[in-house]
């Protein structure tokens, strides 16, 4: 019934190991690699200070230092896989909380009808910066690079504009109390948890849904997904659109966690938002990308900079080593897809353990 | 008889005229090969008649009923399919996914309107369509961009093949193959066009049209110059055909 | 969801999960034997004030036998202090000296520490609640601007129009700078009170101000900047106006910006204050804290007004900021 041609080139191995394609197995196996990176450095620190490193209390806060960066994560990991960058995701937290603030102040209230009017302002802030970035890339056909340096210093200079460049400081007691210092059962923080449903959320539309699929397949190749029918425009628009709202989002978490717009605080966070995804498997070039990956990325520097103080290490050395870290995670990365493009074995034999590749059939 | 048919077709660029009323037509269960000298517009007419462009004057009829090819989705809905030469697929996505891309299996019910698909659906579906044509892509879960060259245009004419109800048009689907992989496509392309289905590929291979056409039309200068049977006809006066060895125009019969 | 996608969401799950079990008595405080394990958390890293601030610590620490690490943001930024915070807290020190960027914000967090058994002393900057340290130590800011207000007097005695450029209403330091300038003025009947302008840390802004109230004034005899970006704007506006040297320009804090300031002639009095000063005071009461001693819950320290006459003096030398220790 098939011509099963049995040359190294069309070898006739049908076999169906599940949906994942290949290269997503990859971008599995790079989020796993770099779990075991991030373990390897927790290690290395338990067995130096094992008295304070891992204590509830510290794993406690590395995790709640990490919350906001995580649900940033999210939006940025859809961004950069569809090739495309997002460096105004700072200044549109900022705004965002700026907004909410100004609003919840002006409504007056502690309670939960005002947190939710706050909420949904957040939101409306970061989506509208995020589709004004769409709109410029898909429509204008600006490169992304230039349209979010754009608007980072837009939002930035609105929000120092609008406050004198004073923090605010409006937020109902409700939203403090809880986002800000409740827990949910015990000690486990409320706004971990709720960057823990974001980034689930992520990962279900990224991996589960044809938004998802659209957007690696925008990543790997827009021209062919024009083709076939794809609205390319319009699905760049939504990805920017979500990682807009997303960080509208943060905006407010961040809001009622410092009770504080923190306007000064936040222009390194794009910086370190995008390392944090790239450490965690994500292609610059688009195509690739996990979202438990991106979480695990960014814990990586959070974990080094608490480990080094904890250490007593000079606080420069944090910087050097964690881009250390960036540049060698993507070199690696780079190296491996680059062998499984070109079908080639990969470069850690040893690795293919944790499902790889398919067996093939004898030549 | 006639599937698609078109006459008279125009399409200026700037200072170029890339087709000088050109005409085509193509049958059920034929395989037309397409061949010309560099320039002759053999891409362009494949472009009209695939709705990538639209020509500035001509007629298209498709089973004798005027359509206008406006887009590419207009033409795949009237059930043309097209493979031009960069194979249009995403490298990063697997076979399957790139199947169907554009034309996902959603599940049933609320968890389709938000946007969950039928994979198992998808991959039977892909399988069945792969195994019909005796396409060897290799694994469904690999990724398209580490296949060979012949597996990928495997993979670009399945899809096309699939979807494909009335004709379908190849631009060099051989160009970059090697003699297995070849052989491979253009018994791939005689299975589809028994199947009813209308092929036309633009070729500059000489054997391989000889091989596998059931008719042969000769563009040059932005108009059809002639059409042969490929059994009545030979290399030679093809490649005179193609060459402007004929001043007269002769009329397909 | 695939196996691996599975994994990764078991471990991430479980480690929110340990961030909830384990038991929340805090560790009793610091070790029993051996030295005092001090820590300190500047403003800012960097900054020639908090590095100043720092040798002071370390001097008092090693003449009473105890360990100090210094730590610090970025920027001053509560969202950049508060991780640094957290891990301080957990490496256990005994006690912590700490620049609150934010009185809110760093509340809580610094809370936190207090129920962990550590010993806090606010330096510099304080908190909305600052009871719950066990002393706050700061620069006297309105005996400050006193002190900035004696230093025109000096360089313009003979009274006449003074203006005051402040950054921004609502920081605590350069407000009471302001004031305790302000109130010195009215004090005075040979001087008149031209308010105060808000550079909003904008040299540029600053330097219209200046440029604008001369326009008004012709017969400004001194400006007070109650901050380094204000007066280096109100030097520029002066040049600008061509008043530099004849309107007298006073303004706060000795970094090295400012020293090269002064050496410059582009202002002709900084108003320094001591933050070594503020160290040691840190230490000796977060020491006599730890010991149970009875400690001051509230100190202000003083200033020392560098002319280009003193800034070689010794005692010109020791106020100025140390960029290293």
């Amino acid at each position: 019934m098939t011509s099963l041609a049995s040359t190294r080139d069309d070898t006739a191995f049908l076999d169906d190991e599940g949906p994942r394609s290949r290269l997503a197995r990859l971008a599995q196996l790079q989020a796993l690699q770099i779990l075991l990176v991030l373990a390897l450095i927790v290690l290395i620190f338990a067995v130096l200070r094992p008295d304070t490193f891992l204590t509830p209390f510290n794993i406690r806060g590395t995790v709640v230092n990490t919350s906001i960066l995580a649900v940033l994560g999210v939006g940025m990991t859809f961004v950069i896989i569809t090739g495309g960058i997002d460096l105004s995701v700072g200044s549109v937290l900022v705004f965002s909380g700026v907004i909410a603030s100004k609003v919840m102040g002006a409504m007056g209230g502690d309670g939960w009808g005002t947190a939710i009017v706050g909420i949904l302002v957040a939101c409306l802030c970061g989506l509208g910066w995020g589709l004004i970035n769409g709109l410029l890339i898909a429509k204008a056909r600006v490169p992304p690079l230039i349209v979010t340096l754009g608007t980072l210093g837009m939002a930035l200079g609105f929000s120092q504009i609008i406050t004198g460049g004073i923090d605010l400081r409006e937020a109902p007691d409700v939203l403090v109390n809880t986002v800000g210092f409740g827990n949910i059962v015990g000690q486990i923080p409320v706004l971990s948890t709720i960057a823990l449903v974001v980034v689930v959320l992520g990962a279900i539309v990224l991996h589960r849904t044809k938004f998802g699929l659209y957007t690696f397949a925008v990543g790997s190749n827009a021209e062919a997904g024009r083709r076939v029918g794809v609205r390319v425009d319009l699905h760049l628009i939504k990805v920017y659109a979500l990682a807009g709202l997303v960080a509208g989002f943060a905006g407010i978490l961040n809001l009622s966690f410092f009770q504080s717009t923190t306007i000064s605080g936040q222009s390194n966070t794009n910086l370190n938002v995008i390392a944090g995804v790239v450490i965690g498997g994500t292609s610059l070039f688009g195509g690739v990308g996990t979202i438990f990956g991106t979480v695990v990325g960014l814990f990586i520097p959070s974990v080094l900079q608490n480990g080094f103080v904890i250490l007593g290490v000079q606080s420069f050395w944090q910087q050097v080593v964690v881009g250390a870290v960036l540049i060698a995670a993507v070199y690696v990365d780079q190296a491996r897809r680059a062998a499984a493009l070109r079908g080639s074995s990969l470069q850690f034999p040893f690795l293919s353990r944790f499902g790889s590749g398919p067996r093939k059939v004898n030549r | 008889m006639t599937l698609l048919r078109a006459t008279g077709l125009v399409k200026q660029y700037g200072h170029v005229r890339a087709l000088n009323g050109a005409d085509f037509d193509v049958a059920a269960g034929e395989v037309v090969a397409l061949i010309g000298d560099n320039g002759a517009g053999k891409s362009t007419l494949v472009r009209m008649l695939s709705g990538s462009e639209v020509p500035d004057s001509g007629e298209i009829l498709l089973d004798d009923q005027r359509v206008r090819l406006d887009t590419p989705s207009v033409a795949r809905s009237l059930g043309i399919e097209t493979v031009f030469q960069d194979l249009a697929l995403a490298p990063h996505l697997d076979p399957v996914q790139n199947m169907y891309l554009g034309r996902e299996i959603m599940r049933p019910g609320l968890m389709g309107r938000l946007g969950f698909m039928d994979t198992k659906a998808m991959r039977v579906g892909s399988r069945s369509a792969f195994d019909k044509l005796g396409a060897t892509v290799g694994n469904l879960s690999g990724a398209v961009g580490s296949m060979s060259g012949g597996q990928k245009q495997g993979v670009a004419v399945a899809r096309a093949a699939a979807w494909v109800s009335k004709v379908i048009f190849l631009d060099e689907p051989t160009a970059a193959l090697g003699v297995r992989q070849t052989r491979n496509v253009l018994d791939l392309i005689r299975r589809v066009a028994d199947d009813g289905i209308g092929v036309v590929f633009i070729s500059h291979s000489m054997p391989h049209v000889m091989e596998v056409a059931d008719r042969i039309q000769v563009m040059r200068q932005g108009r059809r110059v002639t059409t042969y049977a490929a059994k009545e006809t030979n290399m030679e006066q093809l490649v005179a055909a193609m060459t402007g060895a004929f001043t007269d125009e002769e009329v397909a019969k | 969801m695939n196996r691996n996608g599975a994994i990764i969401a078991g471990l991430l799950t479980l480690a929110l999960a340990a961030t909830g079990c384990g038991s929340s008595n805090p560790p009793s405080s610091g070790p029993s034997s051996g030295p005092l394990k001090l820590a300190f958390v500047q403003g800012v890293i960097g900054d020639a004030f908090y590095v100043t601030m720092q040798c002071g610590i370390e001097e008092e620490a090693a003449k009473l036998g105890a360990t100090v690490s210094t730590n610090g943001p970025q920027k001053f930024d509560p969202s950049l202090q508060t991780p640094v915070l957290q891990s301080v807290i957990a490496s256990q020190p005994n006690a912590i000296l700490i620049a609150p960027t934010d009185v809110s914000a760093m509340q809580q967090p610094i809370q936190q520490a207090v129920q962990q058994n550590i010993k806090v002393v606010l330096v510099d900057t304080t908190l909305k609640d600052p009871s719950v340290a066990a002393s706050a130590i700061a620069s006297d800011n309105l005996g400050g601007g006193k002190a900035a207000f004696d230093a025109i007097q000096q360089l313009a005695p003979n009274g006449g129009k003074v203006l005051v450029v402040s950054v921004q209403p609502g920081i605590s330091t350069t407000d009471d700078r302001a004031k305790g300038f302000q109130d010195a003025v009215k004090a005075n009947p040979a001087y008149q009170d031209l308010g105060v302008q808000y550079s909003n840390n904008d040299p540029q802004k600053a330097a219209q101000i200046v440029s604008a109230a001369l326009q008004a004034n012709p017969d400004i005899v001194g400006i007070f900047a109650t901050n380094l970006f204000s007066a280096e704007g109100s030097a520029t506006g002066l040049r600008q106006s061509g008043r530099q040297g004849v309107v007298k320009i006073v303004g706060f804090d000795a970094g090295p910006d400012q020293v090269k300031a002064l050496q410059d002639g582009t202002v002709q009095a900084l108003v320094a204050q001591q933050p070594a000063l503020i160290g040691r005071d840190g230490v000796t009461q977060a020491v006599a804290a730890l010991k149970g001693q009875p400690v001051t819950k509230s100190i202000g320290t003083g200033f020392t007004v560098l002319t280009q006459a003193n800034l070689n003096t010794p005692e010109g030398q020791a106020a100025v900021y140390k960029t290293a220790c």
